[in-house]
Parts: structure tokens; C-alpha cells; sequence
């Protein structure tokens, strides 16, 4: 059984409770968590250091404005957090963030990792629009009923990972009728034991509860299968994959919002893959024409090549995707494939080896 | 700007089109270029991208005014030239913001003219990528609909409010489609590359072109009256550091905007650099300071820094707007600023290849108003007092 702490207030304002708490107390130096920051509604993540600002925080809004794996990566890259910090995200930034810290690209020292069974995010263009704030009841009313919730991004449709694997502290939401009126927090490690001491709040033991977890997955499952089907990704052969990237306007956006994609300078950036006359005058000479925006498909395959262990199909890629590629979808597909060829479900713990830095002398001999 | 009186005639009987087409395929067979390079339709019939084509029997599916921009030409065209000029002669076949970009890179030294023919053509505007990519048929028709009679409306915001849509002054050759004869389209040279193809084509130059001066004369007026408008609506929305920084707020520092935009050609970034990543004291201080520090950090030091960068050189063409996944109006703020700063310099990005960069341009005495001695008494003073 895992220590329970339960908070008399709504599920957001619970969190907020906490926050406030770990600030006033000087448990830590600082939060990261969504901020409501422009006044006609923009929501980011903000690093909060004055226990007043928690009132502007809106931990549990449900927008993705950036995978803050990444900028987790950026905060604790040069050093590890140097002062205790709480951090607020979502299951699947919290399992990029553990594959970085694999690969090296940032620390876990000093972080308490506070994640939620998570409902899903809307799109990126929902926060354009503005309208976000009109289903916000919806979105809590499916959520506390366990239902998918409608409009989602895709790759939260489709997501079983909902649940965060490493957080020290795990906010119950997914089928939890009482999140209007509770706060139910689950105290998954020592750490987050021992940071809440001295907090106003019910302590008890308890789990989430596994039916209904299951249940959910199944849903989602089901949901993935549907949504794959729609973008007609079963038979994904050359001449489709052709097809789909034919939009492709080459700004490799997906790259750049992309947790996993970490490298400094992709090889696609570099003077080795760039192109002079020579090679354009020689593809014209044989083919008679050529598609000036080339390796674009090329540069497709080798990031999901790239990414495919780690990816943890937060669909960022696909939000920002100026030409509207299911990029959530083909990631999927493809992280899905390699993660189960080697058995491996990134970010879940971070003792495990990364496939591709594991070496095993026996494997796959089948296609070697 | 137009500074060519004489034109020729091409027939265009099956519309813009494929009068460009025509006249494409022709100057191949007669060897006017080796190649040409133009957008084209793409195999699922929902996208475009920049062809070079040297077999004419090839130029069916290419589409030299389609209804999006995909890339910026210049982009392209540097791609091709910025390791040195081919062997081969190109023409290119680009909207007039693509060829100003273009004459930008050449002085910035990233692309390479000499065996390259560019041309131009009226440009009606191109839709939102965002409008096509929902629906591509529904966009081209769209599209073909407004180029009927020049309606701005479904187009680009930054598109809407273009007045130099037509001839840059700069390129080798312009098409003039705006006021030609019904079922033709005028092809009206600016250099002796343009009137080369004229010749090799067996053209001669017998049009006056007063019909269609006055037809791009006229909404060359109402656009920059309407540009004026806009940049005032924008100025009162965006001045100010508040509502610059409301304006940017939901910017998520992805820096599309400059990776699509034709003049920022850096290699790498300023602010992708290690000099933008700091240690997690120098956050936490930053936080501490402020009371809160949003992540990502420095996004709009990242936009200001973009602007003083390239606003002088900035054409207007709207693909950073294009790019934005949160649909913030950078290129109207990027017109605003840049018109502004481009009339300080008195300098026209993309009107002459000869005319030098403000910034690499040395004048002892200049925007002495702005300037500060190390004595705390200005420059103008201290020259009063000379």
C-alpha cells in the first residue's frame, strides 16, 4: 500500500495547497508548473519562487505549451539543480525527461517529481483559438468519470501510459469523482513521504485502483486502433510514407519541439548534408527534375530512428507540424515496434539501460 | 516600382497558368536556360514544393502561382547557389517577395546570381498554409476564385497588405498579368539576361505596357494606404514593452519562425547557441529577482534579437506567420518594425543588388539624435558647440 494524503479542496486548488506549502516552509526554492502569463489567457510553465504566485499557477491546465522535459534538460544541463525545486508535469514528460537524464542531458538531483494520472491535453491550436476555458468543465467532468475526454490531442487519445511511473508525489484524477471536492495525492516514495510532514491534511493508505486503470487503458487502446486506422497507417509501405511526407515543408519543427531530439546540431544541419550544384545538376541530368526540398523523407525516417527508444508519444511533434503531418500517429507506430523488440517502455525507470548503449551479444540473430 | 516602358506580348489562352507554362516550356526548347525552377503540385494533390525541371515534357504538374507558399524561394534558390554557382543556367520563377529575399541573401552573400534568370509576376497573394493544409481542394478553389479579380480577403494577412506585389526592379524579367490583354500576359524585361530570353525567343519588345503600369499603379496606392492603416491598428496594440510582451505571450520558443524565414540564413542561431544556456543558479537567481521566471526562458529577447537582425533586410512575405504553431502575428509585427526601420536607412530590401546593406554601410554622421558621448553630453551638442 502506498501513503495517501488527501487535501479538502478541489484537486487543482489541493495542488496549489501543496505547492504554497513546500514554498512557505522553504521544503524547496522553487516550482515549476503552469502559470496563466498573458492576460488574455496564454498558460506556461513558469519557475516560481515567491509563495504568491501559486495563486496565478494552474498546475493541472490542460495544455502541453512545451514538452518540459526539454526545458527541464535546459535548467539542470550545466549543473544539477544546485537548491531543492518541485516540478509539476505530466506522465509523459516526466518518462522524456527520465530517458534525457539517460542520455545524459540533464539530472533528477534535488527534483521532486509531482505528476497526475493525466487526462490528456488539448492541441496546441485549441490554445489559439482561445477557447480552451469553454471546455474546461467538460474535460473535468470526463476526467473524474474516467471517460475519454472529447477533443483531446490525438496522441493523448491515444496514450496508455497515463500513468506516471517515477513521480514522488502522484495526483489521483483519472475516474476520481471526488476531485471536485478532494484532493487525493499518492506519497509514492520517501521523498515524497517526508516533504509533505506538517501539511493540514487526512493521511491514509491506499492505491490507485487497478480495475479501473485497466479499463481505461482499454478504452484508449481501443481509441489508438480507431485513430490509426484513420490515418491509414496498417499498411505504411514506401509509396504511403512518400505520400505522407510529400507535405512536409522541411522546417523540422518536430524536431525542435521534440524532448528526445536533444542533439545540438542535428546531422540534417550540418555541411555534410547539405547539397551544392554538383549534386542538383547531376540528380537533373539523370531524372530530368528535382524536388529542391529533398531528404525530406530521409530526414523523417532517421529521427523516428533516432527517437524511436525514447520517444514517449507526447505529440508535440504533431501539434506544431506547420503541414498537418500525423506525425503522433507514424512516431507511434514506430516507437511502439522498437520499444517492444527490445523490451524496453521509456522513461519508466531510470536504472535500465538505454537499448541502443546496451550491448548484447545474442540478439535479433534472426536478422543478422 | 517600374521602370521598363515596353513589354511583349505572350499568349495565355488557357489562363495565367498555363501561359506561364507555355512560356516556361518554351524558353527550355529554346534553350534560353537549362533548367527552371518553380513550385509544383505534389503526388497526393494536397501540396506544393519548388521543382527544377529541365525536361519541358516534366512541367505538368508545376504551378507557378500557387495558391501557398510552401518555402520561400529564396530559400531555395540559396540551397542550390550557396556552395557556388552550377554549370547550368536557371531560371528561376518566383513571386516578388521571393525575389526581394533573394537579392537580400546575394548581398549577404548566400547565393550566387550569375547563372541565374529571375522572374517575377504579379502576385495575387498566397492563402495560409493552415487554411490549405485543412482542406486542399477547398483552398484551391479558394485561391483560383480571388486571383479572378485580385481579392485579397482569403489571403495572407501580410499578403492583404502588400503593395509590392508586383515588379521588385530587381529581377531579370517580370510577368505582367495584372491589365494585359484578355487571354495574354506581358513579359517585360528589367536587365540584359531578361531581354537575352526575349531575344532567344524571338520576341520583340512592341507592347507599351501603360495599361497594366496603371492597374498595378492603382492598387499599388490603395495597398500601401491600407498598410498604412494596419500598421497603425498593429503600432497601438503591440508598442510598448507590456504589450510587446502580451503580444508574444503564448510563444512556445520553437523558433520556426526564423527557421522558415529566407533572411535568417545563419548557421547557427545566437539563441540555439551555448550562450543562451545558463547554469540552474543563474535561473534560480533570474526567479528570485522577478518572483517567477517563465519557461522557456528569453522568448521575446529571442524575437527583438530576430528583428535587429533582420529587420532591415525583411521583405514581408509571411512565412514566419505561416510557421507559427501558435499563430502569433510575428509578420505583421515584423512589417510594422521593419517598414519603420527600413525608412530610417532609406533602404529598399530586394530593390537593387547594388545598393549596400545599412548595416555594412559606415556614415560618420547618422542618427546623431540617438547617440551618446561617454561625457553625457549628446553628439548633436557636442557638434552645436564645434
Amino acid at each position: 500500500m502506498t501513503k495517501a494524503l488527501r487535501i479538502n479542496k478541489s484537486a487543482e486548488e489541493g495542488l496549489k495547497e501543496l505547492l504554497r506549502f513546500l514554498l512557505d516552509n522553504g521544503k524547496v526554492k522553487g516550482i515549476v508548473t503552469l502559470r496563466k502569463t498573458g492576460k488574455d489567457g496564454a498558460v506556461s510553465y513558469s519557475l516560481i519562487t515567491n509563495p504568491d504566485d501559486i495563486e496565478s499557477a494552474v498546475p493541472l491546465f490542460p495544455l502541453m505549451p512545451v514538452n518540459l522535459a526539454k526545458q527541464l534538460s535546459r535548467l539542470t544541463l550545466i549543473e544539477a539543480a544546485t537548491e531543492p525545486i518541485a516540478v509539476v508535469l505530466r506522465p509523459c514528460e516526466l518518462r522524456a525527461f527520465v530517458e534525457l537524464v539517460k542520455r545524459t542531458q540533464g539530472s533528477l538531483k534535488n527534483i521532486l517529481f509531482i505528476s497526475s494520472t493525466c487526462g490528456g491535453v488539448y492541441p496546441l491550436e485549441m490554445a489559439v483559438e482561445g477557447n480552451i476555458g469553454e471546455h474546461l468543465s467538460e474535460y473535468w467532468k470526463a476526467i473524474g468519470q474516467g471517460e475519454l475526454v472529447p477533443n483531446i490531442r490525438l496522441a493523448c487519445q491515444a496514450c496508455e501510459y497515463f500513468m506516471p511511473y517515477t513521480a514522488d508525489i502522484t495526483v489521483s484524477l483519472l475516474s476520481n469523482k471526488g476531485i471536485e471536492e478532494e484532493t487525493t495525492l499518492f506519497l509514492n516514495t520517501g521523498k515524497g513521504e517526508s516533504i509533505v510532514e506538517g501539511i493540514s491534511g487526512k493521511f491514509s493508505e491506499g492505491d490507485l485502483n487497478t480495475t479501473t486503470m485497466e479499463q481505461i487503458r482499454s478504452k484508449r487502446k481501443a481509441e489508438k486502433e480507431k485513430l490509426s486506422d484513420e490515418v491509414e497507417l496498417r499498411n505504411l509501405g514506401i509509396d504511403e510514407i512518400t505520400k505522407t511526407f510529400s507535405r512536409c515543408i522541411g522546417c523540422r519543427n518536430c524536431s525542435k519541439v521534440c524532448p528526445v531530439c536533444y542533439c545540438h546540431v542535428c546531422f540534417f544541419e550540418t555541411e555534410t548534408s547539405q547539397h551544392g550544384p554538383v549534386y542538383y545538376e547531376r540528380e537533373l541530368d539523370e531524372k530530368g527534375c528535382v524536388n529542391m526540398l529533398s531528404d525530406t523523407i530521409f530526414y523523417h525516417l532517421v529521427r523516428l530512428f533516432h527517437v524511436s527508444t525514447s520517444c514517449t508519444a507526447c505529440g508535440q511533434c504533431a501539434d506544431v507540424c506547420p503541414a498537418n503531418i500525423p506525425l503522433w500517429a507514424i512516431s507511434l507506430k514506430m516507437a511502439e515496434a522498437v520499444q517492444k523488440a527490445f523490451d524496453y517502455l521509456p522513461g519508466k525507470d531510470i536504472e535500465e539501460g538505454l537499448p541502443i548503449t546496451t550491448f548484447v551479444p545474442e540478439e535479433f540473430a534472426g536478422i543478422v | 516600382m517600374v521602370n521598363t516602358k515596353q513589354g511583349a506580348t505572350y499568349s495565355a489562352e488557357e489562363g495565367v497558368n498555363e501561359g506561364i507554362l507555355s512560356f516556361a516550356r518554351e524558353a527550355l526548347s529554346k534553350e534560353c536556360f537549362d533548367a527552371v525552377l518553380m513550385t509544383a503540385k505534389m503526388p497526393k494533390n494536397d501540396s506544393f514544393a519548388h521543382v527544377l525541371i529541365a525536361d519541358e515534357t516534366l512541367l505538368g504538374d508545376a504551378c507557378p502561382l500557387c495558391p501557398v507558399m510552401p518555402i520561400q524561394g529564396a530559400r531555395v534558390i540559396s540551397s542550390l547557389t550557396r556552395y557556388g554557382k552550377g554549370k547550368k543556367k536557371i531560371g528561376v520563377l518566383v513571386r516578388p517577395c521571393e525575389a526581394r529575399a533573394t537579392i537580400e541573401l546575394a548581398k549577404l552573400g548566400q547565393l550566387d546570381l550569375e547563372n541565374i534568370t529571375i522572374i517575377t509576376m504579379d502576385c495575387p497573394g498566397m492563402i495560409p498554409l493552415s487554411d490549405y493544409f485543412e482542406d486542399a481542394e477547398k483552398g484551391d478553389k479558394v485561391f483560383e476564385d480571388a486571383f479572378q479579380n485580385w481579392n485579397s480577403e482569403p489571403m495572407r494577412p501580410v499578403c492583404r497588405i502588400c503593395y509590392k506585389f508586383s515588379s521588385a526592379g530587381a529581377e531579370d524579367l517580370h510577368i505582367g498579368i495584372m491589365g494585359a490583354k484578355g487571354g495574354s500576359i506581358l513579359l517585360i524585361p528589367h536587365s540584359p539576361k531578361g531581354e537575352d530570353v526575349l531575344n532567344k525567343m524571338g520576341l520583340s519588345l512592341e507592347e507599351d505596357v501603360n495599361d497594366w503600369e496603371a492597374s498595378v499603379n492603382k492598387l499599388t496606392e490603395e495597398r500601401k494606404q491600407k498598410r498604412n492603416q494596419s500598421n497603425e491598428v498593429l503600432r497601438s496594440d503591440i508598442e510598448g514593452i507590456d504589450r510587446l510582451l502580451e503580444t508574444f505571450s503564448a510563444c512556445i520558443n520553437c523558433h520556426n519562425c526564423m527557421r522558415v524565414c529566407p533572411i535568417c540564413y545563419c548557421r547557427q542561431c545566437h539563441f540555439d547557441s551555448d550562450n543562451m544556456k545558463f547554469s540552474f543558479d543563474d535561473y534560480l537567481t533570474r526567479a528570485e529577482a522577478r518572483g517567477g521566471l517563465t519557461i522557456p526562458t528569453d522568448t521575446l529577447l529571442f524575437h527583438i534579437g530576430r528583428m535587429l537582425h533582420m529587420s532591415l533586410s525583411c521583405v514581408s512575405c509571411g512565412m514566419c506567420e505561416d510557421a507559427c504553431p501558435m499563430a502569433i502575428p510575428v509578420a505583421q509585427v515584423f512589417t510594422l518594425v521593419g517598414d519603420r526601420n527600413q525608412e530610417a536607412f532609406d533602404y529598399v530590401p530586394g530593390r537593387s543588388v547594388d545598393e549596400p546593406l545599412p548595416l555594412k554601410t559606415f556614415e560618420e554622421e547618422e542618427f546623431l539624435e540617438v547617440e551618446q558621448s561617454y561625457t553625457g553630453v549628446s553628439a548633436r551638442q557636442e557638434n552645436q558647440n564645434d
